[in-house]
């Protein structure tokens, strides 16, 4: 069974050497070293900021704008990290999985845990920006942790289904590429909400209903403004089943993506 | 089982699925399936194997290339599933399909010796009580916080080889590998394999008559997936030598 055998202590040890190899050497032989896990999402904020804050002034009379984008683009950056190095965990380890047997779902999950590192580093640069632009801290802060946690469970659910397909086709690859990309403007990241729902408020709802748009969204609720609009205020009035469908999704992509992972992974070793 | 069994292998049958198409992705896999191609063909690899090894054995597998060796050395290794039949092994297996498995370039070689022994299955503390033992066979101690690509390739093997013969397993698999590294060290693996014959349980799979004569206690001639003969080690290494002298 999946969970005893994470308990078992040989187990918890490999992933920990995975982990720790995993992190140790993506920045090896790079002068700055571990400073480019922070430098990487700060630059590309800098970039969208310029752009999207100063000369398209997307900004609007959203407060802590700055912040409240440079929250978005580090989730972001975690989510396409995470599914990218999920997706090909498989087969990049394709040759211990052919020598040594041990539970395949080790070399998915250490993949994935160096992005959780990377998230969490980025936390703190978050954190700073958020007081130096004057926000206050408030207990809702404390809620944070739980909203990133549902991420990280999506991120592995869709690592787990992608992943598994993806031992045997490598389409997945491409066409997750493609996919994030098209994502990545479909969810409120460089654009606030407040535009789209200016235009269409079905378009706004159905945004929303993506887990991505809902975590990034309620992670800006809580820890930057109250004012952001979230999957909980603006969605399902009437039905307020809706608003537990980004939860929903998360849930059963988490599931449906360990089972099949787990179903798939006995042929992995012949099919690598 | 009874408890002097280390490994129970029951009508064990094995085949994979061999692409036909030369293309293989998505596309092709849906072309396939709108026209009802099933674009692999099945090929037997192990076809009704049982045996059992007791305790202490040492036993040679061997064969000519293709007929199933390396399977059955896998799929009693749990990296291949058995498709029909089972393989039960009683205690602890320490599988060498291939030395230095895991083996990273970058990490030292200390770092080495514990991610190659987290992937198979043993603690860190596990580790520590063998990690003296790996590296005074291996007679790399000076080297072991150097970064892995800085050994010679003689060295790596070393290495490797120490860890796969001093990792405190109940049985043990080798797939060809008996004796790496210079001369000296041959010498050495010769003689550490002519001190466990009887008194550690290793399965082999070899080409060469001469270990199996040397080493092993029973031996096993494969045949297209069967086993052909079983028992003494200098009857099936006559027996190997016929297989073409016919």
């Amino acid at each position: 069974m999946a969970i005893p055998n994470f308990i078992y202590k040989g187990n918890r040890v490999l992933l920990k050497e995975l982990t720790k190899t995993d992190f140790k050497l993506r920045y090896q032989g790079s002068v700055l070293g571990y400073l480019w896990a922070l430098l990487r999402p700060l630059m590309m904020f800098a970039i969208l900021y310029v752009v999207f804050g100063k000369l398209l002034r997307f900004g609007g009379d959203i407060p802590h704008f700055p912040v409240y984008l440079l929250a978005g683009t580090t989730l972001w950056a975690f989510f396409t990290e995470c599914t990218n190095q999920g997706i090909q965990a498989i087969v990049t380890r394709g040759d211990l999985i052919r020598k040594v047997c041990f539970p395949k779902y080790i070399v998915v999950v250490s993949a994935t845990l160096t992005a959780v590192i990377n998230l969490l580093i980025n936390m703190v640069v978050v954190t700073i920006f958020a007081l130096l632009d004057g926000i206050e801290p408030s207990w809702t802060w404390l809620l944070a942790p739980l909203v990133l946690f549902e991420f990280y469970c999506l991120t592995l659910g869709i690592s787990f289904l992608l992943g598994a397909i993806n031992v045997k086709y490598r389409d997945i690859t491409a066409i997750w590429d493609v996919l994030t990309q098209a994502l990545f403007y479909a969810v409120p990241i460089i654009y606030p909400i407040t535009m789209i729902t200016a235009t269409s408020e079905i378009a706004a709802k159905v945004i929303l209903l993506n887990p991505i748009a809902q975590v990034i969204q309620d992670f800006r609720y809580l820890v930057i403004t109250p004012e952001t609009i979230t999957t909980w205020s603006y969605v399902g009035e009437g039905t307020p089943i809706l608003k537990f469908i980004p939860i929903i999704i998360t849930i059963i992509l988490l599931i449906w993506g360990f089972w099949y992972f787990r179903k798939k992974s006995k042929r992995f070793a012949e099919e690598i | 089982m009874s408890s002097d069994i280390a490994v129970s292998v029951k009508n064990l049958h094995k085949s994979f699925k061999l692409p036909t198409e030369k293309a293989w992705g998505l596309k092709q896999a849906i072309f396939n399936r709108l026209k009802g191609i099933k674009g692999y063909k099945e090929q037997k690899v192990l076809n009704g194997i049982s045996f059992d090894i007791y305790k202490n054995e040492f036993v040679g597998i061997v064969g000519r290339n293709g007929s199933g060796k390396s399977t059955l050395l896998k799929t009693l290794a749990k990296i291949y599933f058995p498709e029909k039949g089972s393989v039960e092994i009683n205690g602890t297996l320490v599988p060498f399909i291939e030395l230095g498995v895991g083996f990273n370039p970058d990490l030292t070689g200390r770092e080495n010796v514990y991610m190659n022994g987290a992937l198979l299955g043993f603690s860190n503390k596990e580790m520590d009580a063998m990690y003296d033992e790996i590296v005074d066979f291996a007679e790399l101690r000076e080297f072991m916080d150097q970064k892995l690509k800085n050994y010679s390739s003689g060295m790596q093997v070393r290495l490797a080889f120490s860890i796969a013969i001093r990792a405190k397993g109940d049985i043990l698999l080798l797939d060809e590998v008996l004796a790496v590294g210079d001369a000296a060290f041959q010498q050495k693996c010769a003689n550490y394999f002519t001190s466990i014959k009887g008194q550690q349980t290793v399965i082999l799979v070899t080409h060469d008559m001469n270990n199996v004569i040397k080493y092993c206690t029973r031996a096993i001639l494969i045949e297209d997936g069967k086993i052909k003969l079983d028992g003494n080690p200098e009857r099936i290494a006559n027996a190997y030598k016929n297989l073409w002298d016919k």
